[in-house]
């Protein structure tokens, strides 16, 4: 279709037909991001499905105009819908077809008129709506039309461009508003599936037919790190039954949705019930689908009952999972605690953290368990601190794995060398890369004298800031920043590029950005970044490079 | 009759050189906001980075359609019988379909191949640059296409990003999403491997990134072509060709901007080097 300023009712099933078609093109890559709000990978299939009962239906209608097509696209969706997504998915054309009633086109107002409709409906169809799931992408969708409508152009397919790119911002942010999403370092399954059939209806709506033909729809990346959690995590959650996902329809004629709704949600999670008084569909999660069942039956007659095994269906997504998984040659397994700290890690591509440092260092077999949980042969240790050195070096001769030990002593060596590490190199390469790194970086700590004490020609009293370099006192003082400073003056910082400074737990963001300040006035030509470490013990860790 | 070499815009093949060269650059559209512009032509680096930095839109890309390519291919063939098309690597764009399907459509019968650089930027243009070369010097089809083939492994390239929002929100970001959202300031090296973006290494400062883009070059034993590029930092380009042509006596090292197309998926600040040739490590 070129660019036009209002749809017909064939354009609208066109561009159901088009937009189908995209997202069969990824509909496997959907599956393999569904992690909420079960595990079970069919979320893309079930949309697909969904979409494929809409237009199915659609052609049931002989008269072209856009209400009666959304009618049958929002009709056939109710029966075909599958899954917690699909029925989401036909909640949404519900809202678009009670924003087209009655009309013949479809203009960029009344577009914009059907988002808002399909985001409300969509949300009150759902017992407990949770945000960053397609939920959000459709609100956030439908509020970025609404604006580009009032303030930039309200043409159909101008507001179509506008919503296909909110839609995607919203995917990319959904792992930042869903924590399950996060561990799993993936999108939402069915926000991604929503956004790719926006797009598809957008290519249609432009005319690209070029693209829909040689293209395959972009998966969003996420926009936070992806801390993808240790297998050995992902195994126990096999413990966790999921029991039946459970959906069926009952027609009667005094039905009430509302209270079946009430009822359903003591029995089971995830639970949907939508229609209206002679039919309706219902989708729950239940260990026990036979009391369910037992129970609506009296209500009417009960029509596509599909009960499946959500165990199974989780074993077989994780077998897809691990085939999918990013083949790591070498596994980096690292020693830090502190949540900023953990996240500097994670986020530089740490495979697995062991909680662990000053005072609380890990024993051999934490450091072995870590090492056999990897998905690698080979992995490489990152101690992290001088007493933890040791330990690790035990490790080696208690596994099959090749494990080779950078044997880093504090943070600042430990990020030096994974900034060096090389997804390219092989094990012994990067063991040498990340050794040399490590060893051109100049480490400052500062903390707390737990008791008084004289060393060397310093005299330390209880409490007192004390400021280390490289692992040696060189500094005690009462204040914090000026300690911290002190020992930079020790560490060449005329030769230096880059100071990172982590701030502790017990110290204020406030603290240490004027600890920053004071440095970058000292030491202009200084790139002091100030990052939020949450470590314990120590005020401040910083490196000098 | 002399072999034509045709190629899209997103090899970042300077303009004279394309020129002097013979080449035929097929320019890659990009939308901003609304309006569609194509590639270099409507649309010079200088102005799209401008327009970047004013404006606060997400610029697209789209490869033009198989007609428009088809076009090209029919007039290309009009002064010469034999061509070769050197495309985009097929997990960066539709260009290397979008030319393979075209070569059905055209009017004029002549001998065409399409080769799939599996490439991007100058590592592209080198191959593509190395081609019309042969091309000149009177090397037929068949040799062509051996030269071109040769090439595809030998052509290399990184690249030091300011920022990897632009490859992320182009879907572009492939194995270097991996680097995405990283908590300290670092700044990223990315290059393409298996012919998507792939993440080669991490510096704590642009200083260093400039070095690690030196050092990638200066790892090559026998050097047949070296590209340099720049997006918004020229100072920076001619100061990493100073040191190159240090290292490279002799060897002329072409210095290049990224079309528009290539920098609405990079960005600004992105400075890259390109190397034709071989190395120890692979």
């Amino acid at each position: 279709m070129a660019e036009a300023n209002s749809i017909s009712g064939k354009d609208l099933r066109e561009m159901f037909i088009a937009a189908t078609g995209w997202l069969e093109k990824s509909a496997a890559d959907v599956d393999a991001l569904n992690v909420f709000p079960v595990p079970d990978g069919d979320t893309g299939t079930n949309m697909l499905l969904t979409m494929r009962s809409s237009i199915e239906e659609s052609y049931q209608v002989a008269n072209n105009s856009v209400s009666e097509v959304a009618q049958a696209i929002s009709r056939g969706a109710l029966i075909g819908a599958r899954g917690n997504s699909g029925v989401i998915l036909s909640q949404i054309w519900n809202g678009l077809a009670q924003g087209l009633d009655e009309k013949e086109t479809m203009n960029g107002a009344d577009l914009v008129e059907c988002l808002l409709l399909a985001s409300r409906t969509a949300y009150n169809g759902l017992s407990n709506p949770v945000e960053g799931t397609i939920l959000t992408v459709i609100r956030e969708a439908a509020e970025a039309a609404k604006v580009h409508a009032a303030d930039v152009s309200n043409d159909v397919v101008s507001v179509m461009g506008a919503t296909v790119e909110a839609a995607r911002e919203s995917v990319a942010n959904t792992p930042t508003l869903l924590q399950v999403l996060k561990d799993a370092g993936v999108v939402d399954a069915g926000g991604q599936g929503l956004y790719t059939i926006l797009e598809g209806a957008l290519h249609y709506l432009k005319g690209e037919t070029d693209q829909l033909k040689l293209r395959r729809p972009w998966m969003v990346a996420s926009s936070v790190p992806l801390t993808a959690r240790p297998p050995q995590m992902v195994g126990a959650m096999d413990e966790i039954p999921y029991g039946y996902c459970t959906n069926f329809v009952i027609k009667g004629t005094e039905l009430d949705p509302e209270k079946l709704l009430k009822r359903l949600e003591k029995k089971g999670q995830s639970v949907i019930v939508i229609g209206d008084n002679s039919a309706v569909r219902v989708h729950i999660h239940t260990l026990d689908p036979g009391d369910i069942m037992h129970y609506v039956n009296p209500l009417g007659t009960l029509h596509q009952i599909n009960i499946r095994n959500m165990d199974e269906q989780y074993r077989d997504f994780l077998e897809m999972q691990k085939e999918r998984m990013p083949e790591v040659d070498t596994a980096i397994v690292a020693v830090v605690v502190g949540e900023g700290l953990s996240q500097v890690f994670t986020s530089l591509g740490t495979t697995i953290i062991v909680p662990g440092g000053q005072t609380m260092n890990p024993s051999t077999k934490d450091l072995l368990q870590a090492v056999e949980a990897v998905p690698s042969e080979k992995v490489i240790i990152l101690p992290n601190n001088k007493n933890i050195v040791l330990t690790a070096e035990q490790v080696p001769a208690l596994t099959e794995k090749k494990i080779h030990v950078v044997p880093t002593r504090t943070i600042p060596q430990g990020v030096a060398a994974l900034l060096a590490f090389d997804y390219e190199a092989d094990l012994e390469t990067n063991t040498v890369n990340m050794y040399q790194a490590q060893a051109e970086v100049r480490s400052i700590e500062v903390t707390r004298a737990v008791r008084a004490t004289r060393l060397g020609r310093l005299d330390i009293k209880k409490n007192q800031a004390i400021g280390f370099l490289d692992g040696d006192l060189v500094a005690v003082g009462d204040k914090m920043e000026e300690v911290l400073n002190e020992v930079l003056e020790r560490a060449e910082p005329d030769k230096a590029e880059v100071v990172t400074i982590y701030y502790g737990a017990d110290t204020k963001p406030a603290e240490a950005e004027q600890a920053a300040a004071a440095i970058r006035e000292g030491y202009p030509q200084l790139q002091v970044e100030v990052v939020k470490g949450g470590q314990p013990h120590y005020n401040y860790i910083a490196s000098v490079e | 009759m002399t072999v034509k070499i045709i190629t899209d815009s997103l090899g970042d093949i300077p303009a004279e050189l394309a020129e002097e060269l013979g080449i035929t650059v097929i320019p890659i559209n990009i939308i901003f906001g609304s309006i569609n512009y194509r590639d270099g032509v409507d649309l010079t680096t200088e102005q799209f980075y401008d327009k970047l930095e004013a404006s606060k839109l997400y610029p697209t890309t789209i490869v033009p359609p198989i007609g428009r390519f088809a076009e090209t291919f029919d007039k290309v063939a009009e002064k010469s019988g034999d061509i070769v098309v050197i495309t985009n690597s097929h997990k960066l764009s539709a260009s290397y379909e979008t030319a393979v399907l075209a070569k059905e459509r055209m009017k004029k019968k002549c001998r065409l191949e399409v080769i799939d650089s599996l490439q991007a930027v100058m590592a592209q243009g080198l191959i593509v640059m190395a081609a019309a070369k042969a091309a000149k010097d009177g090397a037929k089809l068949d040799k062509v296409l051996e030269i071109t083939r040769q090439g595809l492994p030998r052509a290399h390239s990184r690249m030091a990003f300011g920022t990897l929002e632009y490859l992320r929100r182009g879907g572009r970001i492939g194995k270097a999403k991996t680097f995405l959202g990283t908590v300290l300031k670092v700044s990223p090296i990315l290059g393409i491997r298996d012919g998507e973006v792939y993440p080669f290494a991490r510096e704590h400062s642009r200083a260093k990134a400039l070095d690690y883009l030196y050092e990638f070059a200066d790892g090559f034993t026998s050097v047949d072509g070296i590209g340099v590029e720049h997006a918004t930092t020229p100072t920076e380009a001619d100061e990493l060709v100073k040191r190159l042509e240090a290292r490279f006596p002799g060897e002329t090292i072409y210095r290049s901007r990224v079309s528009p197309a290539v920098g609405a998926h990079v960005g600004p600040q992105v400075l890259g080097v390109a190397v034709l040739g071989d190395r120890d490590q692979p």
